[in-house]
């Protein structure tokens, strides 16, 4: 099957509410944004330690949900397409703050800033993590102003999801490079 | 970890039978499958069989309302599929995914163009079939006789043009018809204004409609399903 159709060869794209906008819009960059998040999960998901099964399949479950928290991104208030979309509600957030309690239990207490790196897994940790924190500022950008009806209010649940998946990613890092026993590098000053 | 929840219908794996087959030209075909009894959509959507390691997907011409599923395809000579569909004895068992895709009707202020070439006006089918009405149909084909719905379409659009793509003395004549695509009545004849346009058939189509919105239509919406 072709992936291409040649609409967007003029600079602008449809959305998933069926607007036509420029690609520099700020919907785009944000479900880019995810797009790159995903990505680089994919790329940390290859590079996982052999033995971590279940984390690949729970990075694999963040990778679809990222897939509805994008259609979200392309979907402008008021639309009927939203009804169409899964609700994003705290319950995911709190999957995430599970999941990061787990992976904490088996790791030393942080008490100093890290450089990120370590094993190629918790590098593409730290790389994803980057990515999702500039998914969420420009969620957070798209909100500004926005009234109280049912996309903004899903877009209010996706910035605390990034929020969320950030910290998860960050602690991800340190687990990779626990699990592979690397230390974590120390920023000294 | 929970995973996110939608109260759209989820896609689930199905056994449908064959049973009966027409044809509505030398190459295209109509079928009807068994629906199985669980198996919901929404007009406009899509099925998916999956032969050996491809994928296709037909959209559906037939309504939520019906007791059996229809399609309407096209024999690709070479073809993946449509040729085992083409050729199956009536009785043949089947197994789809479905339903797949958000190409349905989303009502609006603004008038509904739907714009569909060849078989890509089987989503429009379903969706007047049940109960949409308020639309402007531009239907893309190669000659009049390949209009096949045309008396049900004429009689539930708003508007209907059917707009035939081949030579004058070939394409046959119709009434109402334009004479060129359908890219051509867009852009010569139908009055700028915003609409919610779906479009539905060859990539070709739906990438010179689209660069069309653009230019004579803007503010208006789009919604393409591509049949490759």
């Amino acid at each position: 099957m072709k992936i291409y159709t040649g609409g967007g060869d003029r600079g602008k794209t449809s959305l998933f509410s069926g607007e036509r906008v420029n690609k520099s819009d700020l919907r785009v960059e944000a479900y880019g944004d995810v797009d790159e998040l995903n990505s680089a999960l994919g790329a940390l998901v290859a590079f996982l330690p052999s033995g971590e099964a279940a984390l690949a399949e729970e990075l694999q479950r963040i990778q679809s949900d990222l897939l509805h928290v994008g259609a979200w991104l392309a979907v402008t208030p008021g639309s009927p397409a939203s009804s169409e979309l899964p609700s994003i509600t705290e319950e995911h957030a709190q999957g995430l703050e599970t999941a990061i309690d787990k992976m904490e239990q088996e790791l030393p207490t942080l008490k100093d800033f890290l450089l990120p790196g370590g094993h190629v897994s918790a590098a593409w940790a730290h790389v994803a993590r980057a990515v999702c924190r500039r998914a969420e500022r420009h969620v957070v950008r798209l909100l500004a102003g926005n009234d109280e009806d049912e996309t903004s209010l899903q877009l209010r649940g996706v910035v605390t999801y990034l929020n969320r998946l950030s910290d998860y990613l960050f602690v991800l890092a340190r687990y990779c490079n626990k699990v592979q026993g690397q230390p974590d590098t120390i920023w000294r000053k | 970890m929970k995973t996110f929840n939608t109260d759209r219908i989820a896609a689930k794996s199905y056994s449908t039978t064959l049973l009966a087959r027409r044809w509505l030209t030398e190459k295209v075909f109509e079928i009807e499958l068994t629906r199985p009894s669980s198996f919901q959509f929404t007009p406009g959507q899509r099925i998916r069989f999956s032969p050996e390691t491809r994928q296709r997907d037909y959209s559906l011409l037939t309504t939520p309302s019906d007791s059996t599923l229809g399609l309407c395809l096209f024999n690709v000579e070479k073809g993946q599929f449509s040729p085992v569909l083409a050729a199956a004895e009536i009785g043949t068992k089947f197994s789809f995914t479905g339903p797949h895709g958000y190409f349905t009707y989303r009502p609006s202020a603004r008038p509904a163009v739907f714009v569909a070439t060849g078989t890509g006006i089987a989503p429009f089918l379903s969706i007047s079939r049940s109960g949409v009405t308020e639309f402007t149909l531009l239907h893309g084909v190669g000659t009049a006789s390949d209009l096949h719905y045309q008396d049900f379409l004429r009689s539930t659009a708003r508007l209907y043009v059917p707009c035939l793509s081949a030579s004058p003395d070939q394409a046959g004549t119709i009434e109402n018809g334009f004479d060129g695509r359908v890219t051509h009545y867009l852009k010569e004849y139908f009055p700028p204004d915003t609409y919610d346009f779906y479009l539905c058939g060859r990539q070709e189509m739906i990438r010179d409609v689209t660069l069309l919105v653009d230019e004579r239509f803007p503010g208006s919406l789009v919604y393409a399903e591509t049949f490759f």
